[in-house]
């Protein structure tokens, strides 16, 4: 998502205040519906998050509720953006902040001047990092797959002689045939390796050509 | 009955500089008020005195005077600033002694404190029906001209945006500095024949305003096919720059001097025996001088001057103002204004072409105005020529908040 439409998003936003009933949560709220997003006080913590929170401003203290702590604790991907709400800048609330990944922080006394900028960074940063899991997750699935492939090459060579090409093309046509993925295919050429026993991989170059040849 | 002490408040104008014309009219508001206030017997007793600081149009200047105000002349209330970099060197001085900060001017919005009413349009309340009028009447290939500062620069932000929902074009944006000569306006007027645009929307302020329109005009600029339309050009600063320079062009305000109220006339009467004459009367004027009535209004209901309680008191205030009723929303300390869209003639005179006929509801955190907001839309002030008239009074009053 484009960094613009950060801004022009923004009161499109459900956000949850989840801090106890007092001046400072009441200023909050205010402020978010004069920058014109829905908001809403949860308090106490719920079972769970309300699927319904994109924004969740949430009060750091320097002990952090097993309550509080169970419902951050899900998959990146499921996570709303975190604000911590922090009246302390000591070591404890700071590794709170650290300790339940917050986004952005705003702080009490709250001045309405500054939630709105918390705002836009927190959805920046939280929309990064889903942006960067979902790369990582994508390069470290294709990395697996080429490592498996190239595994799977190396026994097919070595066991049938074949060349790289060759051995790349058996790999492809089976997942063709078998409207599989070629890592699929390198994973069972893998596992029939390890049962077999013939273990290209694993033993030195001087032995391995002797067991190709043996067959 | 025992002489109380006087109510010191705090009035910090710029008498010089670049801003002096726009803030000496915002100056005499604030001081007609507080005569007709005196006059009518003070408050609770006390004559209101005002204690009058000259900023120079220097924005730190107003930050030390504030704070000399507040700690020194023992005052708790600030009427004053016009430019928002003034504004700002203020905002953390009353933030911090809790005092009360009346902002009497149009702005770009995206703020609020506990510690100030704001008194003039946000960009929901001018922009918005200012750039729906110019694209029905004249295009929308636009030109921007601004003051390099703040206000400008963010105006223009909005008015691009409502530009290109109405599917127009900015052809040209070009920012002159507050100090800005007749001649660094030759170089703009250059560029703005040379991209050819429908309209120019203008946020140049101060004495860049008188220089731009002379500069307009002896270049041949044609106010009757492709206008100047502005914010904050007004009856003052058309005054400085002649009929001639002005005619034609257009402004977008809550108040224009030639509003046919009693209210109205009787805040021009006043104006007239006061300064001698009503010539450099002002939206910002108009503005400042209703912010000291819902003051003094407040403080006779309260009995009080005490931050807290004058800030609740003030959440429920109302005043009956030269523009129109207008009261200031809870919700963001804005204010409730009317939204009017004026011709200058070929008096000088500012005639009024279309009005909402109730305030709009300040929205000082709109980042994307929608240009089709029906609640939004201005009626001609004649039904009878505007065939859409009566229709559009019904969508408007379905949309509008009934205070």
């Amino acid at each position: 998502m484009s960094t613009n439409n950060i801004i022009r998003s923004l009161r499109a936003l459900r956000v949850l205040v989840l801090h106890p009933r007092d001046n400072q949560a009441e200023e909050l709220l205010r402020q978010i519906s004069r920058i014109g997003c829905r908001g809403a006080a949860i308090w106490p913590p719920p079972e769970k998050l309300p699927d319904e929170g994109d924004v969740v401003f949430v009060e750091v203290k320097e002990t952090i509720s097993k309550d509080i702590r169970r419902l951050f604790d899900v998959d990146r991907s499921h996570r709303p953006t975190v604000i911590g709400v922090v009246a302390y800048e000591n070591p404890s609330v700071l590794q709170g902040l650290l300790d339940l990944e917050v986004d952005a922080v705003v702080t009490v006394p709250l001045r309405p001047f500054g939630v709105l900028s918390s705002m836009v960074i927190a959805r920046r940063v939280s929309q990064e990092f889903k942006v960067a899991d979902r790369t990582l997750g994508k390069l470290k699935r294709k990395f697996d797959s080429v490592h498996k492939i190239s595994q799977a090459k190396f026994i097919l060579m070595k066991l049938h002689g074949l060349s790289e090409e060759e051995a790349y093309g058996t790999i492809r046509s089976q997942a063709m045939a078998k409207r599989t993925t070629m890592a699929d295919i390198a994973q069972a050429i893998i596992n029939a390796d390890g049962i077999l026993g013939s273990t290209a991989a694993r033993r030195k170059p001087e032995r391995l050509k002797l067991t190709v040849t043996g067959d | 009955m025992a002489e109380q002490t006087a109510l010191r408040v705090g009035v910090l104008f710029s008498q010089t500089g670049a801003t002096a014309i726009i803030e000496r009219s915002q100056l005499n508001g604030a001081l007609l008020a507080i005569d007709e206030i005196n006059q009518g017997g003070g408050v609770n007793g006390r004559r209101l005195e005002p204690v009058i600081l000259d900023p120079g149009s220097v924005p730190i200047r107003y930050g030390e005077m504030a704070e000399q105000l507040l700690s020194e002349d023992g005052v708790t209330v600030i009427f004053g600033c016009y430019m928002s970099s003034a504004r700002k060197e203020v905002l953390p001085v009353v933030e911090r002694r809790n005092a009360m900060f009346f902002y009497p001017t149009l702005y770009e919005g995206f703020e609020y404190s506990p510690n100030v009413i704001y008194g003039g349009a946000a960009p929901n309340q001018n922009s918005v029906p200012l750039a729906s009028y110019l694209m029905e009447l004249y295009g929308n290939r636009f030109y921007f001209v601004g003051s390099d500062y703040i206000y400008p620069r963010e105006s223009n932000r909005v008015m691009r945006n409502i530009v290109r929902q109405g599917r127009g074009t900015v052809v040209g944006e070009r920012y002159v500095s507050l100090d800005g000569t007749p001649e660094d306006f030759d170089a703009v007027i250059a560029d703005i024949k040379r991209q050819k645009p429908d309209v120019i929307f203008s946020t140049v302020v101060g004495t860049g305003t008188v220089h731009f329109y002379q500069a307009y005009l002896r270049h041949g600029g044609d106010a009757a096919k492709v206008p100047i339309a502005s914010l904050t050009t007004n009856e003052a600063e058309v005054e400085a720059m002649g009929p001639e320079a002005a005619a034609g062009h257009i402004t977008a305000a809550p108040y224009f001097r030639t509003i046919a109220s009693d209210a109205n006339r009787r805040f021009l009467d006043g104006y007239r025996r006061m300064f001698g004459s009503i010539t450099t009367v002002t939206s910002c004027c108009e503005a400042v001088y209703f912010q000291v009535h819902m003051f003094a209004d407040a403080v006779r209901r309260i009995g009080s001057t005490d931050t807290d309680r004058l800030r609740a008191a003030l959440m429920s205030a109302e005043y009956d103002a030269p523009q129109g009723r207008v009261w200031v929303d809870p919700e963001n300390h804005h204010t409730f204004l009317h939204s009017r869209i004026a011709r200058v003639d070929e008096a000088g005179e500012f005639v009024i072409q279309r009005e909402m006929p109730r305030p709009v509801k300040p929205d000082p955190y709109l980042a994307y105005p929608a240009l089709n907001d029906w609640s939004l839309r201005l009626l001609n002030p004649d039904p009878d020529t505007d065939p859409l008239g009566s229709r559009l009074e019904h969508v408007v009053h379905v949309n509008q908040q009934h205070h």
